[in-house]
């Protein structure tokens, strides 16, 4: 059963893969493939996240702090220490799984609430002192650069250096570099959710006891899933740093989380591939409320609080739900997945 | 001698609007098992409350701190009949709970927002002056909080251990079912709290915007520490809690003094780390024996 599952989703895996790689062959506008860079984004943040949270079962609200960990990596990388940026990614990927390594021993060692509560102190913590800072590390065109970025942030640094080559069809470039980093999270996201490591993180998530008594010692598993989840949202961040060139500490104030919260909220928690979905909905429902006027907080509230009271498994629990409604297993449905579980 | 006396007194406001905000957040958790992601909204909502009343319909200041308590009680109501009462028996309830507060604080604050507008407003309700204490300089509004908040953290201590009404908290949040089996009506029991921690958090929203100014997200800050403070008085200790607030503020304050304004916070949260790798149970909690 484990590795048809694997199958399954590879094959969705790749589909989505192509079906994005030819969006550039039939859409010119370079505003309608920036916003498809952005739902890539998004959803590898929102994906990562809810590994960590839907399937590891670690209520953890720093995951933003990754993100920014990754983006300003690449800015401090690129500005500061005059890195190229394909060597500033890669470190700052790095630089995530260090952070979340740290963090992650010091917080995973409580459970429930307490991850919650002391995941956002730290992260909440790490921006207050980024925007706190006015100490000038250097002087960049005459203004002061603070090491951090102050409450600025980084802008203007070395993007990924399509523009001289592809002159106007720049973005093409981005596209197909963030593109190819989405596909490596998404593969990387199914192989690790649908192989040996998800089993051990969904059944600490239902029973740590249980688990625990089967030889499964959650804190060394939840480490590993937080350290991952880390590791891929920072190289989101990284790439995101390098598509807008800015990293600064609106990437990890309060509504940036909450918008991708409702990401992983509307597409369903612990589930392969609702967050995705929920990314692209919650973009294209803030991005029709930009009409109605400033509704951005309003939607991601409401959606928020009626996802979890009315349909807290989200679009992609909704679906599982009409399906086992529509098409109730048969007998022979049911005698294929049990000799399935032999393999 | 000075700096000792200032930083007492520093420390001690600082411990008392901490300790408002962390009663009631932990008395929540203690019941309802819930963390109340949407406390520091309740606070924002008592200091405009106040603004409102003392402002715009100029009614004297005890009545306008009336109307704060009043204005987060109801909001701690409202929370509770309209959303939290819906997830009870929900799987899962301890972290979806944090995700539906979490999503009512940003609805709320952009209530407020569209209501009062982001302009950073004075609180008028304080009262002025300095007197002198030891040839040092303290304001007025500082004792005056710092009374507050003890007058109010006593009659929330009373009202826990000496009457049947507290009695009926304690119960439910010992055990839900065996309190009901008592004939408690817990329902009731958890609108009395959220009511309770609510009024609490709406007098800590006025002291705290009277000391800074008022503005929608003035709630962020405070609630941090107020989850800092719960968790390491072990949640759901509303005693740990107002022990654990006064020292920490304490603390915060000469940290700010001796280290710099910015450490504050940062100092005492690694503090608190070290003290979970020590005690993961909290200074005040007691380790759960999980039976399997």
């Amino acid at each position: 059963m484990l590795a048809g599952e694997l199958n399954k989703h590879l094959a969705i895996a790749l589909v989505i893969a192509v079906g994005f790689a030819a969006v550039p062959l039939f859409v010119g506008e370079r505003y309608l493939l920036g916003e498809v860079i952005i739902f890539f984004i998004w959803a590898m943040v929102a994906m990562n996240w809810n590994l960590l949270m839907g399937h590891a079962g670690v209520f953890s609200l720093a995951q933003l702090l990754f993100f920014a960990c990754g983006a300003y990596g690449v800015a401090m990388g690129t500005q500061l220490a005059g890195l190229s940026i394909w060597l500033a990614i890669p470190l700052a990927a790095l630089a995530a799984i260090v952070l979340a390594l740290l963090i992650g021993l010091a917080c995973l060692r409580l459970t429930g609430a307490y991850v919650a509560l002391l995941t956002f102190a730290i992260a909440e913590m790490a921006r207050i002192l980024i925007v706190t800072d006015t100490h000038c590390f250097t002087l960049i065109q005459n203004n002061c650069q603070q090491l951090f970025g102050g409450s600025t942030g980084f802008s203007r640094f070395a993007d990924f250096g399509f523009r001289p080559i592809l002159r106007g069809d720049w973005i093409v470039g981005h596209y197909y570099v963030v593109w190819a980093v989405f596909v490596l999270n998404l593969v990387a996201l199914v192989v690790i959710i649908h192989g040996r490591l998800g089993l051990a993180f969904r059944a600490i998530r239902d029973n740590v006891g249980y688990a625990s008594s089967r030889g499964i010692d959650r804190q060394r598993y939840q480490l590993i899933a937080f350290a991952s989840s880390a590791l891929l949202t920072g190289l989101a961040g990284a790439v995101y740093a390098g598509h807008f060139r800015f990293a600064g500490p609106s990437l990890f104030e309060f509504s940036t989380l909450m918008f991708v919260l409702a990401m992983v909220i509307v597409g369903g928690l612990g589930s392969t591939w609702g967050p995705l979905i929920g990314a692209g909905v919650m973009m294209i429902v803030v991005e029709l409320a930009k009409e109605l006027g400033d509704a951005r907080s309003i939607i991601l509230g409401l959606s928020i609080v009626l996802f979890v009271v009315f349909l807290p498994k989200g679009i992609a629990g909704g679906v599982e739900r009409l399906r086992a409604f529509v098409f109730r297993p048969t007998s022979q449905n049911r005698s294929t997945t049990a000799t399935d579980t032999h393999r | 001698m000075d700096i000792v006396i200032q930083i007492l007194v520093t420390g001690m406001t600082l411990g008392a609007m901490y300790a408002l905000a962390a009663v009631g957040l932990s008395l929540i958790f203690g019941t309802l098992g819930m963390f109340n992601m949407a406390h520091g909204l309740f606070m924002t909502i008592g200091a405009y409350a106040a603004y409102a009343a003392a402002e715009q319909f100029g009614l004297p200041l005890v009545v306008a701190v009336l109307a704060a308590m009043a204005a987060g009680a109801a909001m701690g109501v409202a929370t509770h009949l309209v959303m939290v009462r819906f997830m009870l028996r929900s799987k899962a309830f301890e972290t979806n709970v944090i995700v539906a507060t979490a999503g009512l604080a940003i609805l709320l604050q952009d209530f407020v927002l569209k209501l009062f507008g982001g302009y950073p407003y004075p609180q008028p309700v304080r009262i002025e002056g300095v007197v002198r204490l030891f040839d040092v300089a303290v304001a007025r509004q500082s004792l005056l909080i710092i009374a507050v908040a003890m007058v109010l953290i006593g009659a929330v201590a009373w009202l826990l251990l000496k009457t049947r009404f507290g009695m009926a908290i304690r119960a439910t949040a010992i055990n839900r079912e065996a309190a009901q089996l008592m004939g408690v009506r817990t329902n009731s029991v958890y609108l009395q709290v959220m009511a309770l921690a609510g009024a609490l958090a709406g007098v800590a929203g006025v002291m705290i915007s009277s000391l800074s100014t008022l503005s929608p997200s003035m709630g962020g800050d405070p609630l941090l520490k107020a989850f800092v403070i719960c968790v390491v008085a072990g949640l759901g200790n509303a005693w740990g809690a107002g022990v654990s607030a006064f020292a920490l503020g304490l603390l915060e304050a000469a940290i700010q003094y001796y280290v710099g304004v910015r450490f504050g916070f940062p100092v005492m949260l690694v503090l608190v780390i070290a003290i979970l790798i020590w005690r993961p149970q909290g200074l005040f909690g007691t380790e759960k024996v999980v039976r399997l």
